[in-house]
């Protein structure tokens, strides 16, 4: 054997013996606990017991037809579309006043992205509960500036799930934007301008798509978010907002249906690693000077 | 007035106490190569990014070809850039990024892969259309640089230190590229650097600059042999300098020794500090060669390629002379070092 072959060979072990403490625990909490789920969602189904042991379609037959499961699967995706849309463009904004301006801006803006992962879900919850009823922060405000005549009510609307997720999941969005922004170099805006680029012509000609590729990632990344988030739309929506994680909420402990539960759980897991796929083909190449 | 492409008047740029750019008054002829030549820190940069747009003045009037230009913003100026990392868009081609500016002025599209064809000739690099930025050397990437500035045939071209992120060779070897063209094309130029080097080659006039103001303005021939101050003197090159006294007639050394120095001026009484460039010494073993000399210690020698350098003691002075053919001398070695008084500049 060779040196460099040898060489080569020590490489990969170290490499996997360096990987193989997190591998052993994606393998043991998450891979094991996925197949699980799998395995449940082919079990059959007869009150009162939760499942039994079997291998059947049914549920994902169900899953096909069923049009409760269809509606949540409906505004699940619609909710999460908007929320990620929502969350990426003002994501983006943010990171452009933060990569344009002063370092000081850069701080304060960071801190305040930072605040949303500080807390627990259920607490910012909580604080919607505050702000979004008819006696809420938010209904004050509105009244007091004058922009509104009368009171109003946002708790329990879709516009509340909608507003709910996109707290949620802005800061991710702002932190994959910002760190591929941070890589660019400013100068190639002054050097746009110096050709006779105006501001706009700038925008779309070199910020743009040098940070395209920021906006797929984080678009991507929110979707999921959006999609796999259960408290918020189900604590800030109307009753009759069903989403996916709600269905599985309802198949699981509401009606003791296991397997359907799994199903409509591998279903979206599914869904999400399409997603990837998708986002992985369409993500553009970075090209560095 | 209207010979003028480029003119400067009483400009100052001023971040609240901070005074980067000093009342300056400065006027670039048409087809005329004028390099601000300093330190870092000197304002020679900012200077430049105030007649480019991207910075604007506190106070006094920048004319491009006789109109006022102040507040006007970059993308509305004739004038091109050439940065000193290239600034190349990373995600256009070659081709793309030399065409950048025509499109940017709506010129119809056959013209313009006539011109980006006949500007990758110009700067000899033919072929290389749909390479992209990161495929390139840094000196293919700052002719690339050039073509996009040059392709849009601007009033005046800005040139803020292209050659100081190569390696030697390529920087002369792009030297005289810039040279050839400037004198192929006639285009007017604003060249930045704190290389003397580069500003002596290349100018038709150089401007030297300290802490924010123009110390001298002059052709490179005058500023390398009669600058104006002290600071001009030691920044176009190396020097010695022998700090003395003058009493009595008598010039002496800090130290009180007397030194045989005849200047071309007298010299009022009081501390002078005298100046010598190394190359200007001459190194004799028994005889004087020059009119001044003084009897010296060869305390080190160095070999710097294409000659050595000797230095000298002598009582407490330190010399350095250059000299093409090495002689034997030895460290330690008595030796006479003597020079023209004319080759001597004093300042106090």
């Amino acid at each position: 054997m060779t040196d460099a072959r040898r060489r080569r060979t020590g490489e990969a072990l170290g490499f996997w013996l360096l990987l193989a403490p997190s591998l052993l625990l994606l393998v043991l909490v998450f891979a094991r606990t996925v197949a699980g789920v799998v395995r449940m969602s082919f079990n059959g189904w007869t009150p009162p017991s939760f499942y039994v042991e079997d291998v059947v379609l049914d549920h994902y037959v169900r899953l096909a037809t069923d049009p409760l499961i269809r509606e949540a699967a409906f505004n699940t995706v619609v909710l999460a579309f908007q929320a990620a849309l929502t969350s990426v463009v003002l994501a983006y904004v943010m990171t452009l006043i933060v990569w344009l301006r002063p370092k000081r801006f850069r701080l304060t803006v960071i801190g305040l992205m930072l605040c949303p992962l500080l807390a627990s879900e259920i607490s910012i919850i909580f604080g919607w509960w505050l702000v979004l009823p008819r006696n809420g922060l938010l209904s004050y405000m509105l009244v007091g500036s004058g922009l509104v005549s009368e009171k109003i009510n946002l708790l329990y609307t879709e516009f509340a799930a909608f507003l709910g997720l996109v707290y949620a999941i802005l800061p991710y969005s702002f932190f994959i934007l910002l760190s591929v922004m941070d890589r660019q170099d400013r100068l190639l805006i002054e050097a746009s301008a110096d050709l006779g680029a105006s501001p706009l012509s700038t925008f779309r000609e070199v910020v743009l798509p040098l940070t395209w590729r920021g906006v797929v990632l984080a678009f991507s990344q929110a979707l999921i978010w959006a999609f796999g988030i259960y408290a918020t739309p189900s604590a800030l929506g109307p009753d009759t907002l069903w989403t996916m994680g709600q269905r599985i909420q309802e198949e699981m402990i509401g009606r003791a249906n296991w397997p359907l539960a799994s199903a409509i759980a591998v279903a979206m897991i599914a869904a999400i690693a399409l997603l990837l796929v998708v986002m992985r083909t369409v993500e553009p190449k970075e090209r560095t000077a | 007035m209207s010979e003028s492409i480029l003119e400067l008047e009483r400009v100052r740029l001023q971040y609240g106490p901070v005074v980067a750019v000093d009342d300056v008054t400065v006027a670039v002829g048409r087809g005329e190569f004028v390099t601000l030549l300093g330190p870092s820190g000197s304002g020679k940069t900012s200077t430049l990014r105030l007649v480019g747009g991207f910075e604007h003045p506190t106070g006094g009037v920048i004319r491009i070809a006789g109109r006022p230009v102040n507040g006007l913003p970059a993308n509305r100026r004739d004038t091109a850039t050439i940065f000193q990392s290239g600034a190349l868009f990373p995600h256009k081609t070659v081709a793309e990024n030399i065409a950048y500016g025509l499109r940017m002025r709506r010129v119809p599209a056959a013209e313009i892969a006539r011109r980006v064809a006949e500007m990758l000739e110009i700067v000899a690099l033919p072929g290389f259309e749909h390479r992209y930025p990161a495929e390139m050397s840094g000196g293919q990437r700052q002719r690339v640089a050039l073509a996009r500035s040059l392709v849009v045939r601007p009033s005046l071209l800005l040139f803020d230190e292209p050659l100081s992120a190569l390696d030697l060779a390529l920087k002369l070897q792009l030297r005289a590229e810039i040279k050839r063209l400037h004198a192929e094309l006639g285009f007017s130029a604003v060249f930045v650097t704190h290389d003397q080097g580069e500003a002596l080659s290349l100018s038709d006039r150089v401007a030297v600059m300290q802490k924010g103001r123009i110390e001298q303005i002059d052709r490179p021939d005058t500023l390398y042999n009669r600058p104006a101050s002290e600071f001009v003197y030691t920044f176009m090159g190396e020097s010695n300098r022998l700090d003395v006294t003058v009493g009595g007639g008598a010039i002496r050394d800090l130290q009180g020794h007397l030194l045989p120095l005849t200047l071309e001026d007298g010299l009022a009484e009081g501390a002078w500090r005298l100046y010598l460039r190394p190359s200007r010494l001459h190194l004799s073993e028994h005889e004087p060669v020059r009119s001044n000399a003084l009897r010296c210690t060869v305390s080190m020698v160095e070999f710097l390629g294409d000659h050595f350098r000797y230095h000298l003691a002598c009582h407490g002075l330190r010399l350095m002379c250059d000299v093409s053919a090495k002689l034997g001398l030895s460290e330690g070695s008595d030796v006479i070092a003597s020079w023209d008084g004319a080759d001597m500049r004093a300042y106090r």
